[in-house]
C-alpha cells in the first residue's frame, strides 16, 4: 500500500482513530487549501477528500480496515527464486536450489537497541607482539565508537578466564581504555573458559532490552572443550545471546568456529593479518547496531520426497548453514544488505505429474512482534513436458561460487578418506575454475596446494583457510554486487 | 546427467560438477538483439580525440553511474579503464560494468561494447564495434575512436541509456 492510498496516513490518524478524532483532523487539515479548490485542480485536495469520505463512513470505513488488514504489508519482504518452477517426470532424484532474499525494509523501522557486547579476548602465548597489539587498538576504536547507553565487558582468557573490565556503560570510556591496556600474554588457549565468563558477564544486563553479543577473538586450537563451548552456545542463541567469532592467522580451528556461530546463525571469520582484525570488528558491530529483524528462522517441514542438502547463507555476510534441525538459524536482517541464502534440495523420483509444494517459514523477532510469522510455499511443476528456462543469473553466480566452496571442502574430506588423487585432481580443477572467474590470487593457491597434495598428500594450514574463506568472501561479494546501491561503495 | 568436461555422474538439476565445477546446463548465449533504428544518428559528435594516452591514475577516481530504466544508481572506481558489456561466462568475458541485469541483451547491448579509459587529462569513451553503437549525447561514435568523456555526459549503448557523473 503506498502512501498516497493510506487514509489514515493522508489525515495523520491512527487505526484506532475515534470518529470524532477523524472529523477533527479533517477540520484541521482544511485551512491548507484555498477557498476555491476543486478536487481536479489539487490533487491533495482530492486525496484528502476521498480519505475523510471513506473514513467519516462507519461502513465503508469497515471495508477498507479489513482490505487494509489483508493487504498488510508484512516487515519481512521475501522473494524466492528457484533453479527451475517446472521438473520432468523422472525415475531418479532431482536437484532444486531456491535463492532467498529477505530485504530490509525502509530505514525508519529500525530497531535501536543499545548494544550489550562482551568481547572475549584470546591471550595465549602465540597472541604476543603484533596480534595482541592490534586486538588493544581495535578495542581502543570500537570502544570510542559506543553509545554511552552500550554496555560493554571484557575478557582475556588462556587457560583461565579474566575479567579484565566488568559489564558496565560504556560512559566512561578513559576508565576502559586504560583497563584494556592491562591484557598481557601469557598460557595455553581454553575457550571455554573465556566464554563462559563473557556470558556471566553478558547476563549482569537486562536482555531483552539489548542486543546481546559476544565476540571471541581467537589463534588457536582449544583444548579438549570444544563440546562444552558449542552447548554453552546453543544455550546462548536460546537466551537471545550472539556469538561472532574471529580466527587471526592459520592455527585455529575453522570447522570449530562454524559450529560455534551456527545456534546465533552469526559471523565466523578467518582474519589473514593482524591488521585486518580493527575492519573486521567494526564492520560486525556496525551491523549489530543496525537490526531490522531479530533471530530469523525457517522451519522446514518438508515431505519426505523433499530432502535439504546443504545451505548457505551469502549476505549480509557469507556464512554455512547448519540444516541438521528442525529449524534453520539465519540470524538477523542487519544493515542496508538483504538477508540472502541458498538452498539446495533433491526432489525424489516423480513418476507422475504432480505439484510440488516447499512450504517454508519464517519466524522473527521483530520491534513491535515477537515471533512474527510468515508463510510461504514455494511451488513446482512435475511435467512430461516441462518448459526449459534458464536459472535466473544471480542463483546461477551463487550456485557457481558454492560450488568452489564446496570443492574445497571435498579436497579435505578426500584427503581424509586417504584419496590423494582425487584431491589433486579436484583441487587442480578448482584452480582453473577460479582462474577462469579471474581469481588469480586464489587460483595461484589453489594450484599450489594441487602441488602440495601430489607430492605430500597435504595442504598447508593456510592455504586451506585461505581457500575456505577467500571463496566465502566471494559467495558474500558477488550478491553485494547484485545488490550494489551507493551505500555498499 | 554426466559431466561433459569430466564424465562424472550428476543429479538431474545440478547447475555446476561436483567433481571439476564444469556449468551443466547448455543454455545458449544470448544473442544481442539487433535494433530496427541503430542507424539513427550517426554523425560524429565532438571530434575523437587524436593524442589520448591512457594512464592509471594515481588516485583512483570515483564515478557515479545512473542507470534510469532499471533505477540503478551506483559507484564504480576508475583507476585504468572500466570496460562495458554483458559478462557471457561462455566467452569468459567480465566487463567491469556488467548489464546483463539491466536488461542488456533485449536493449541491444554487447558482449564487449565500449570502454571508458583514464589518463591524467581526463577520460575518453570509445565504442568496441559494438553491434547497436555507442551514443554520446546522442551522437554516435565511430567505433575504436577515443572521444572526451566529461561529467555528466549521456552514454547510449543501443537503447540502454547511462548517465555517468564524476
Amino acid at each position: 500500500m503506498n502512501d498516497d492510498s493510506d487514509y489514515y496516513a493522508i489525515l495523520g490518524v491512527p487505526q484506532d482513530a475515534t470518529e470524532a478524532a477523524i472529523r477533527d483532523a479533517f477540520i484541521n487539515l482544511l485551512p491548507q487549501f484555498p477557498q476555491d479548490v476543486s478536487e481536479q485542480d489539487n490533487p491533495a485536495y482530492g486525496r484528502l477528500l476521498t480519505a475523510y469520505k471513506v473514513l467519516s463512513d462507519t461502513e465503508r470505513r469497515a471495508t477498507y480496515d479489513s482490505l487494509l488488514r489483508e493487504t498488510a504489508v508484512s516487515p519481512l519482504n521475501i522473494t524466492i527464486q528457484a533453479s527451475k518452477d517446472q521438473l520432468q517426470l523422472s525415475k531418479e532424484a532431482q536437484i532444486v536450489y531456491l535463492l532467498i532474499d529477505i530485504l530490509p525494509p525502509a530505514a525508519k523501522t529500525q530497531t535501536q537497541r543499545p548494544l550489550n557486547l562482551s568481547l572475549v579476548i584470546d591471550r595465549s602465548t602465540s597472541m604476543k607482539g603484533e596480534r595482541l597489539d592490534h586486538v588493544k587498538k581495535a578495542l581502543e576504536i570500537l570502544i570510542d565508537k559506543l553509545a554511552p547507553d552500550d554496555i560493554i565487558s571484557i575478557i582475556s582468557f588462556s587457560d583461565r578466564a579474566e575479567v579484565v573490565v566488568p559489564s558496565q556503560p560504556a560512559s566512561d570510556k578513559q576508565a576502559l581504555l586504560t583497563k584494556t591496556r592491562t591484557i598481557f600474554t601469557s598460557g595455553g588457549t581454553e575457550i571455554y573458559q573465556g566464554l563462559s565468563a563473557g556470558m556471566k558477564e553478558l547476563r549482569q544486563a537486562p536482555l531483552p532490552q539489548h542486543t546481546n553479543h559476544l565476540i571471541l577473538l581467537t589463534d588457536g586450537h582449544t583444548y579438549g572443550d570444544a563440546d562444552l563451548c558449542v552447548d554453552l552456545a546453543q544455550k546462548a542463541a536460546r537466551l537471545n545471546i550472539g556469538f561472532s567469532a574471529f580466527g587471526i592467522g592459520s592455527e585455529w580451528d575453522d570447522q570449530f568456529l562454524d559450529k560455534l556461530v551456527a545456534p546465533s546463525g552469526s559471523q565466523s571469520q578467518y582474519i589473514e593479518t593482524p591488521d585486518q582484525i580493527i575492519n573486521y570488528l567494526q564492520k560486525r558491530i556496525q551491523g549489530l547496531g543496525s537490526i531490522h529483524a531479530r533471530n530469523i528462522r525457517l522451519s522446514l517441514d518438508l515431505p519426505q520426497t523433499i530432502i535439504p542438502q546443504f545451505g548457505f547463507k551469502l549476505s549480509p555476510f557469507a556464512q554455512p548453514i547448519t540444516l541438521k534441525e528442525q529449524e534453520i538459524k539465519l540470524g538477523n536482517l542487519e544493515g542496508r544488505r538483504p538477508l540472502s541464502f541458498l538452498l539446495e534440495f533433491t526432489i525424489a523420483a516423480q513418476p507422475r505429474e504432480t505439484r510440488i509444494n516447499i512450504p517454508l517459514h519464517f519466524t522473527a523477532d521483530l520491534p513491535e512482534r515477537h515471533n512474527h510469522t510468515v508463510k510461504h510455499q514455494h511451488q513446482i511443476i512435475v511435467l512430461d513436458n516441462p518448459i526449459h528456462i534458464a536459472p535466473p543469473d544471480a542463483l546461477i553466480k551463487a550456485v557457481r561460487l558454492l560450488n568452489m566452496y564446496r570443492m574445497n571442502e571435498k579436497v579435505a574430506s578426500d584427503v581424509q578418506a586417504g584419496d590423494m588423487l582425487a584431491a589433486t585432481r579436484r583441487m587442480k580443477h578448482l584452480s582453473t575454475r577460479l582462474l577462469e572467474l579471474g581469481q588469480t590470487k586464489l587460483a595461484q593457491q589453489a594450484y599450489s596446494e594441487g602441488d602440495r597434495l601430489e607430492t605430500m598428500g597435504t595442504m598447508s594450514l593456510e592455504g586451506q583457510k585461505k581457500l575456505k574463506f577467500g571463496t566465502r568472501a566471494l559467495l558474500g561479494q558477488t550478491i553485494a554486487a547484485l545488490n550494489s546501491d551507493t551505500n555498499d561503495l | 546427467m554426466i559431466c561433459k568436461d569430466c564424465g562424472a555422474s550428476q543429479l538431474e538439476g545440478t547447475l555446476f560438477c561436483s567433481e571439476c565445477g564444469c556449468f551443466l546446463l547448455d543454455a545458449p548465449s544470448k544473442p544481442t538483439f539487433i535494433l530496427p533504428f541503430s542507424d539513427f544518428a550517426k554523425h560524429d559528435p565532438t571530434p575523437a580525440l587524436e593524442n589520448f594516452k591512457p594512464s592509471a591514475l594515481a588516485k583512483p577516481l570515483i564515478l557515479t553511474i545512473v542507470i534510469p530504466s532499471s533505477r540503478r544508481r551506483f559507484k564504480m572506481e576508475i583507476v585504468d579503464r572500466i570496460r562495458i558489456g554483458r559478462a557471457d561466462i561462455h566467452a569468459n568475458i567480465y566487463p567491469e560494468l556488467d548489464l546483463v541485469n539491466d536488461n542488456g541483451a533485449e536493449m541491444g547491448v554487447s558482449r564487449e561494447h565500449a570502454i571508458i579509459e583514464a589518463s591524467a587529462n581526463g577520460l575518453a569513451v570509445s565504442d568496441l564495434g559494438s553491434t547497436n553503437g555507442t551514443f554520446l549525447n546522442n551522437s554516435r561514435l565511430s567505433p575504436n575512436m577515443r572521444y572526451p568523456l566529461k561529467n555528466g555526459d549521456e552514454l547510449r549503448f543501443g537503447e540502454l541509456l547511462i548517465h555517468v557523473l564524476f
